[in-house]
């Protein structure tokens, strides 16, 4: 269990926040928090609220009831003061296509009550942090989706916001894009922002985040911190070494259970600790090992085990 | 509200409009088209005004007709400006992420409605050329055309207003769009419409004597007086009425004209306010000037002193008003419910 976080060291605190529209519950006691100086995963499948709950932390959505606190004000009764502080970056969007990549961020900057020099500033600052500065003066629609797509997480920043609210931000940007992200959003997180980040790119997520957020049916299923998770998550591992024979011949002799595959082993599923116990114990054994490595990742595990138990 | 908000909102919707469309074409095709009408118009009135004296006054109905024109134009550009100012933005996906900005909705709404407001009056300016040929043909004050401008420039603001509320209420553009020609089309004809079906439900009837001890009929009068403010929000009569009146003038023979039957304008006005007259009313002219008796033989104020503008104009900025205050109600944000079929972002 997290320990309980006071609402003033909080990026985002949410507390059973249900909202239903028409008939549909998108929403059904969801509770979370994000702290300053962390990146946290919203995980779950479609249709689990997390879109929802962007839209009402980032003051767009008015939920049926419970609380939520964004940057430690109330995105229902005081949404300017939200607005000021939060950057969010939906999950489907559309820019300007007629204007320049320049007169988009500018515009944007204007929006959010910045001076004409600090929006210069800033707007020089973050399109080369996302490497999208020779495009200033060319217009948005040259640019492909996943330059839009860093583009939009540009206007998201405009505004220095301390906490950061992404819908699905890594859907369509190219591996390098996404090697990218993942060192902003690291990069605003040892600044001090609270990220709140949705996606489905699990294996991505497992590097960006600190804590992890489970939902499912509008509800908190989980919170964990990564640490925790790749503690406690009981994964398979794959080893190769040099010489199979040998390799069997050890695993057999420790009484591990494995399967052959070929190149290595395949041992069932343990503990990190239990992991480490046993490549010490190949090692030690003489096996020449090349190759150690857990199959999956530890979020995966854990959010198919997630999604299987709802089927 | 702070004014560079939507000084902010305008410039972008400007910027974004001028970048879209074919404008340089979509305007010339206008003017040519204004050329075209004036040219053919002027022609066809010089072969109607025969006299030299009548002729000094082809301004009039030139100008009439072709203000007409103008407005008629305007009804139908004006709604395609912002019917899909709201729900257009929210199908691009590009409302939301104005709405998480510090534009508050009224700055958002007074904004693109300015910004489309101004397309309209680009417009409505590029035909300014064709009126000043009307004014220099004769008749029209200047007085007189300023306020007719600025009665169109008024109404293409409130049929704006009006579809961009729509705009903003309906899930799809294509049903705001079609809707507000459904409104612009309810308010030019649908109040000719109207009134005429009022017309016989207000009717009465009547007793007379026939003169010199005849015997006794009843009659129908149609009660008019009732009625006539179902044609107050018709844009023509707006326009119409509100013309300030060519001065009259006599004729050779003396007589004096009391409004210019080949102006369209002057026509619809002068008509629209006798209907405010009440039936069986007499005129008597005893030389100082004519005098109007309702069927009870007391004095009544005339036709002149009886405008249906007043009552129009009211109704169209009211309007206008009232759908801009919609628009920027629906933009309000935390949403609490939404239209069916709308996703927030």
């Amino acid at each position: 269990m997290e320990p309980v976080v006071t609402p003033g060291a909080t990026g985002v605190l949410v507390e059973d926040v249900w909202r239903s529209f028409g008939d549909v519950n998108a929403l059904r006691g969801m509770s979370l928090t994000a702290p300053y100086g962390q990146v946290t995963a919203l995980v779950g499948p479609n249709g689990a609220g997390k879109t929802t709950l962007l839209l009402v932390l980032a003051t767009l959505l008015r939920p049926d009831r419970g609380r939520a606190l964004v940057a430690g004000v109330s995105p229902t009764q005081d949404p300017d003061v939200v607005r000021s502080r939060v950057g969010w970056m939906p999950d489907v969007f559309g820019v300007y296509d007629q204007l320049t990549v320049g007169e988009y961020l500018r515009f944007f900057g204007a929006a959010y009550n910045l001076g004409r020099a600090a929006v210069a500033a800033k707007v020089t600052e973050l399109l080369s942090l996302v490497h999208l500065s020779e495009y200033i003066d060319r217009p948005v629609h040259v640019l492909s989706r996943g330059q839009k797509q860093r583009l939009a997480l540009t206007r998201a920043l405009v505004h220095g916001p301390r906490v950061l609210l992404l819908d699905e931000p890594a859907s369509g940007l190219d591996p390098r894009s996404r090697v990218e992200l993942r060192d902003i959003l690291r990069g605003l997180a040892a600044q001090g922002a609270a990220v709140l980040v949705s996606s489905h790119i699990l294996t991505e997520l497992e590097e960006i985040a600190d804590r992890v957020v489970l939902v499912a049916g509008g509800a908190t299923v989980a919170e964990h911190s990564m640490a925790d998770l790749r503690a406690a998550a009981n994964r398979t591992y794959r080893v190769r070494a040099t010489n199979g024979p040998a390799l069997a011949d050890a695993l057999t002799h420790r009484g591990t259970a494995f399967s052959t595959v070929d190149g290595g082993a395949e041992l069932a599923a343990m503990s990190e600790e239990q992991a480490a116990d046993t490549l010490a114990a190949l090692v030690s054994a003489g096996v020449r090992v090349v190759a150690f490595e857990p199959l999956g990742g530890n979020l995966e595990s854990v959010y198919l085990a997630l999604t299987e138990e709802r089927r | 509200m702070s004014a560079s908000h939507v000084a902010l909102v305008v410039g972008q919707e400007f910027r974004i409009r001028l970048r879209t469309g074919r404008w340089r074409w979509l305007l010339g095709v206008w003017v040519l088209l204004l050329a075209l009408f004036t040219i053919l118009l002027d022609t066809g009135l010089r072969t109607g005004y025969g006299s030299e004296e009548d002729n000094s006054l082809r301004g009039v109905p030139l100008f009439g007709f072709l203000m007409c024109f103008i407005l008629g134009s305007m009804l139908v550009i004006s709604p395609a400006l912002t019917s899909q100012a709201v729900n257009g933005d929210r199908e691009r996906g590009t409302l939301a992420t104005l709405q998480v900005t510090r534009l508050r909705p009224l700055e958002i709404a007074t904004g693109k409605l300015l910004a489309a407001w101004g397309v309209g009056l680009v417009a409505l300016a590029l035909s300014v050329p064709f009126a000043g040929y009307a004014l220099y043909r004769g008749g029209i004050q200047v007085e007189r055309m300023a306020v007719v401008y600025g009665v169109v420039a008024l109404l293409i603001g409130t049929v704006c207003a009006v579809s961009q509320a729509l705009s903003a209420l309906l899930a799809r553009s294509i049903t705001s769009a079609l809707l507000s020609y459904v409104v612009t089309a309810a308010l030019t004809i649908g109040t000719v419409i109207a009134f005429g079906l009022a017309l016989p439900l207000v009717s009465e009837e009547r007793q007379m004597r026939a003169p010199f001890g005849g015997v006794e009929y009843t009659y129908t009068v149609q009660r008019a007086d009732q009625v006539w403010w179902l044609l107050a929000p018709n844009p023509f009569v707006i326009l119409a009425d509100s013309a300030p009146r060519v001065p009259p003038r006599l004729t050779r023979e003396g007589y004096e004209i009391r409004w210019e039957s080949h102006d369209p304008l002057s026509a619809i006005g002068w008509e629209v306010r006798q209907l405010r007259m009440p039936p069986d009313y007499t005129v008597e002219d005893n030389g100082d000037g004519i005098r109007y008796y309702d069927s009870e033989g007391t004095e009544i104020p005339p036709p002149d002193e009886l405008p249906v503008w007043p009552f129009g104009l009211g109704f169209a900025v009211l309007l206008g008003v009232a759908s801009l205050a919609v628009t920027s109600v629906r933009l309000r944000t935390p949403a609490d419910r939404l239209p069916r079929g709308i996703r927030v972002a």
